[in-house]
């Protein structure tokens, strides 16, 4: 490193990049560890392993994240695969299939599952009429089969973009030297199409254990590791957190294992498509049209669901908890603009500077570390993953852990929900910035540079512009799931500060669910809008990066 | 419609950010919101102000008090239990508000730190619909019947203070061969919303938990649900509202306790949130279809004892077999 560089204002401006990540997501981190193990009290670890229910917590969580895994497999693969290669009636539904995941709460999903598959649920008495009797849904059955409903979109997303970029010509070769169709398919295809598979699948599995909303509405009984990290950390306050840090630790990383096997996995060699020519989709006709257009769209409408249900309960009149339903009403939609504006005022507020920040943060890091590569920039693309790594729980204890009193005290302040919305959502402005910024040829910044423009200014005139298509997507995706984001901002969030998410996890909780439906519906209409926006006045197509 | 929510959005945005001007009394509050609407206009009243509002749990707004101890934000809590806000002693200043002289001394906190705003009753929820011919229970000791087993849900006593007055009182008032077999049928639920929700959706016959959160539903019109008062006599436990050490509001602080307590708040409390009044003359019947707490049996129930054997309580309950666990 000569000393020019120091000279440069990119070094400096990735240094302090590397000091805002330092502080806002290592030292939290490092606050976790060492609270768990140097905390007040008897050491977390050994409090952990002495205690059944933890260990139980654990055990079960892994089981879970593997069921949901698998089931999600099994239900994406193939409905990637169908979509991807045939047409049939009905298939522009599918389109709808990633939204739905970003745009239901969580929270509205669980409580309409119960009200099919509940105690006392729609497909439960009709079952009982018939003399079959299900499970409980509290515990293994529910938590399995709600989160595989809404996890396995992630599958579908990832496994029918390495589909789309499959070489239908490598299939054809193998056909025309003799092998059967349906073989050359699995032969030839799934080595490709595996690497993305897996990926996904490792995603589910991560959001399975980081998962909040479901675990604590469904897991009644069953300890799982994200409820009882939470029960800790309600318990423990912020004055000692030595079990809320163990547990939380335990987390982070059970996650970096799956990492690691994620990059062991695609370490293993890589089929690269060089020149991809997609394959035509078939047309079905008839039974197998029939048949795969009315099983992808039972699919579809069991994720639809909760939809219908917020949409129908929002304009249903309570009586307390008291749905009386064929009564239609605007008063619970009053209540969201007119009575209790808070929330709705704190979501936008708060998930509008955090999408900002977040997407300013990272363009301007983004182009940091692919085009100014120097000494540091290793380690800011490094640390800038991390959050990825953590979940909701884990994030908002570490935050508690790190800036609870002491030279920075953000709790008990609207910052501190602003940083954990920032520090969840920034990774994938991230990945999205820079791979944008690899397709843009630095022959065109040069250019600028030499005929004697300053670089910070080269960078806002000709490097930003040529992103902005680019970073408006990001910055919508990053809003939806901002402004959805429950499990971090239920931990650091203090009173008169609820947004939509809590507000409405509050309200299921106290059973008004004609409430929480209205709120809900905003919540869906808050995300929705600029998609659609985006959509129509610009044609840009949030989901087709993804 | 649309603008005028836009309005009042940019209104409250407004509000949130410029600090209240006036000297208006802060209440941390953790009472669903129709309870705090129910008073907050009976407040207004007789404060002369309108009352700001901060709501969150219990635990985490008396933690708030305590880190704001120097310079407190928040006026007047309302309301926990009394053996939530033991701990929390020093933050609170005694106030010997006039309207207590309407509340019977049994329910006094020592030394008036702490005022007691409404009681509550414990109460069987029972779903009628799921009796399958079996009579309703009309006592403790009927729940015990190995009949009821995975049929009665009650709140975890170790995250729920509701669960923690209904596990301890039984323990004290049933034998042990009654207790712990009323134990094994039970099912345990996280929290104690899920209890009463429990029991309206159908998916339990029996509900154990506060009056208030029970007749909810049968308010609500749910007719096939119905409150049973268990014929060996049930629990009551007060929740207090608290004046803060140096509220900065001052008189305006010690006038929003005695609107809290006047007979006025407590009415509108008991018509929209069915908390029992801690007042003795307000007729129940007038305003709901509750009885009169004269009319129930009511077993004696040790608030000290229950908080200080809380630690041993809790681990001989873990150990008990239950229905849960089985399934």
């Amino acid at each position: 490193m000569n000393a020019a560089s120091f000279r440069s204002p990119w070094f400096w401006m990735t240094l302090a990049a590397l000091g805002l990540l330092a502080l806002f997501v290592l030292y939290p981190l490092v606050n976790i560890l060492s609270a768990s193990l140097f905390g007040e009290g008897p050491s977390g670890w050994s409090r952990l392993v002495s205690t059944p229910k933890y260990i139980e917590a654990i055990l079960n969580t892994l089981i879970l994240a593997s069921a949901v895994t698998v089931i999600c497999t099994i239900i994406g693969v193939p409905l990637a695969y169908v979509t991807a290669r045939y047409s049939f009636r009905g298939k522009a539904l599918i389109a709808l299939l990633p939204l739905i995941t970003l745009v239901i709460p969580e929270v509205i999903a669980a409580q309409t599952w119960l009200m099919m598959l509940g105690n006392n649920g729609l497909i439960t008495k009709a079952m009982r009429e018939i003399g079959i009797r299900l499970p409980s849904f509290y515990g293994w059955f529910g938590l399995i089969t709600s989160m595989s409903f809404i996890y396995y979109t992630y599958v579908y997303i990832g496994t029918v973009a390495a589909i789309g970029k499959f070489d239908v010509q490598l299939e054809e070769a193998a056909q025309s030297l003799g092998t059967p169709p349906a073989l050359a398919r699995i032969k030839v295809m799934l080595p490709v199409i595996l690497p993305a598979i897996l990926a996904s699948a490792l995603l589910v599995f991560t959001m399975t254990v980081g998962n909040f909303a479901i675990s604590m509405i469904l897991s009644h009984r069953l300890p799982l590791l994200s409820v009882v990290t939470y029960q800790a950390a309600v318990a423990e306050g912020t004055s000692s957190i030595t079990m809320q840090s163990t547990l939380a630790s335990v987390s982070v990383l059970i996650v970096m294992a799956v990492l690691f096997v994620n990059r062991w996995i695609v370490s293993r060699g890589r089929y690269e498509i060089v020149q991809g020519r997609g394959a035509r989709p078939v047309p079905l006709k008839g039974l197998r049209g029939a048949l795969v257009a009315g099983s992808a769209g039972l699919v579809v409408a069991i994720s639809l669901l909760p939809l219908l249900t917020i949409t129908l309960g929002a304009f249903t009149t309570a009586r307390g908890p008291v749905m009386q339903w064929g009564e239609w009403t605007l008063d619970n939609l009053a209540r969201v603009f007119v009575t209790a504006p808070e929330p709705l005022v704190n979501s936008l507020t708060y998930a509008g500077i955090a999408t900002f920040i977040s997407i300013a943060f990272s363009a301007i890091v983004s182009y940091l570390v692919v085009k100014k590569p120097n000494l540091v920039t290793p380690a800011v693309d490094y640390i800038s993953a991390i959050p990825l790594a953590l979940s909701g729980t884990v994030l908002g204890v570490g935050l508690l852990a790190a800036f609870n009193g002491g030279w920075l005290p953000l709790t008990g302040t609207p910052i501190i929900i602003v940083l954990a919305y920032v520090i969840r959502r920034m990774p994938f402005g991230m990945r999205n910035g820079q791979a944008v910024l690899h397709n843009i040829p630095n022959s065109i910044e040069e250019a600028s540079i030499s005929l004697g423009v300053a670089p910070v200014r080269s960078f806002l005139r000709v490097v930003l512009p040529v992103m902005l298509p680019a970073v408006a997507s990001a910055a919508i995706l990053t809003w939806t799931t901002t402004v959805s984001e429950l499990s971090a901002s239920i931990l650091v969030y203090s009173g008169g500060r609820e947004t939509l998410p809590i507000q409405i996890f509050r309200l299921i909780d106290s059973g008004l669910m004609a409430y929480a439906s209205a709120y809900g519906l905003v919540l869906v209409a808050v995300i929705l809008i600029p998609v659609v926006l985006a959509n129509r006045l610009f044609g840009i197509d949030v989901f087709s990066s993804k | 419609m649309k603008f005028h929510s836009i309005g009042a959005a940019a209104l409250a945005l407004g509000l949130s950010i410029v600090p209240a001007l006036a000297k208006e009394p802060v209440l941390y509050t953790s009472n669903p919101v129709p309870a705090v609407e129910a008073v907050q206009a009976v407040a207004k009243e007789k404060v002369g102000a309108s009352l700001g509002v901060i709501t969150g749990g219990s635990g985490v707004l008396l933690r708030r008090i305590e880190a704001e101890a120097a310079a407190p934000q928040g006026d007047v809590f309302w309301s926990s239990s009394a053996n939530t806000l033991g701990a929390y002693e020093k933050f609170f200043e005694p106030y010997n508000s006039p309207e207590l002289s309407a509340v019977p001394a049994s329910l006094r906190y020592p030394n008036n730190l702490f005022q007691p705003s409404n009681v509550h009753l414990v109460t069987m929820l029972v779903n009628t619909d799921l009796l399958d011919g079996v009579e309703a229970p009309d006592s403790w000791a009927d729940l015990a019947d190995p009949a009821w087993k995975g049929k009665v849900i009650v709140a975890d006593p170790a995250n729920s203070s509701t669960g923690y007055t209904i596990a301890w009182g039984l323990a004290q008032l049933l034998d042990k061969k009654t207790y712990e077999a009323l134990v094994a049928n039970m099912v345990v639920a996280g929290s104690s919303s899920s209890v009463p929700k429990g029991v309206s959706m159908g998916e339990y016959s029996v509900g154990l938990t506060f009056e208030t959160n029970s007749y909810a539903y049968v308010d609500g019109g749910q007719k096939e649900l119905k409150l049973v008062y268990p014929s060996e006599g049930t629990f009551m436990t007060a929740d207090y509202a608290g004046l803060v050490k140096n509220a900065p509001a001052g008189d305006a602080a010690r006038k929003t306790i005695d609107a809290l307590l006047s007979k006025e708040a407590q009415i509108e409390l008991l018509k929209v949130a069915f908390r029992r009044p801690s007042r003795s003359d307000i007729k129940i019947a007038d305003y709901v279809g509750l009885p009169e707490l004269a009319e129930v049996k009511v077993a004696p129930f040790d608030e000290a004892a229950a908080a200080k054997a809380r630690e041993a309580f809790l681990a001989e309950w873990a150990a008990l077999p239950k229905a849960g666990d089985t399934e």
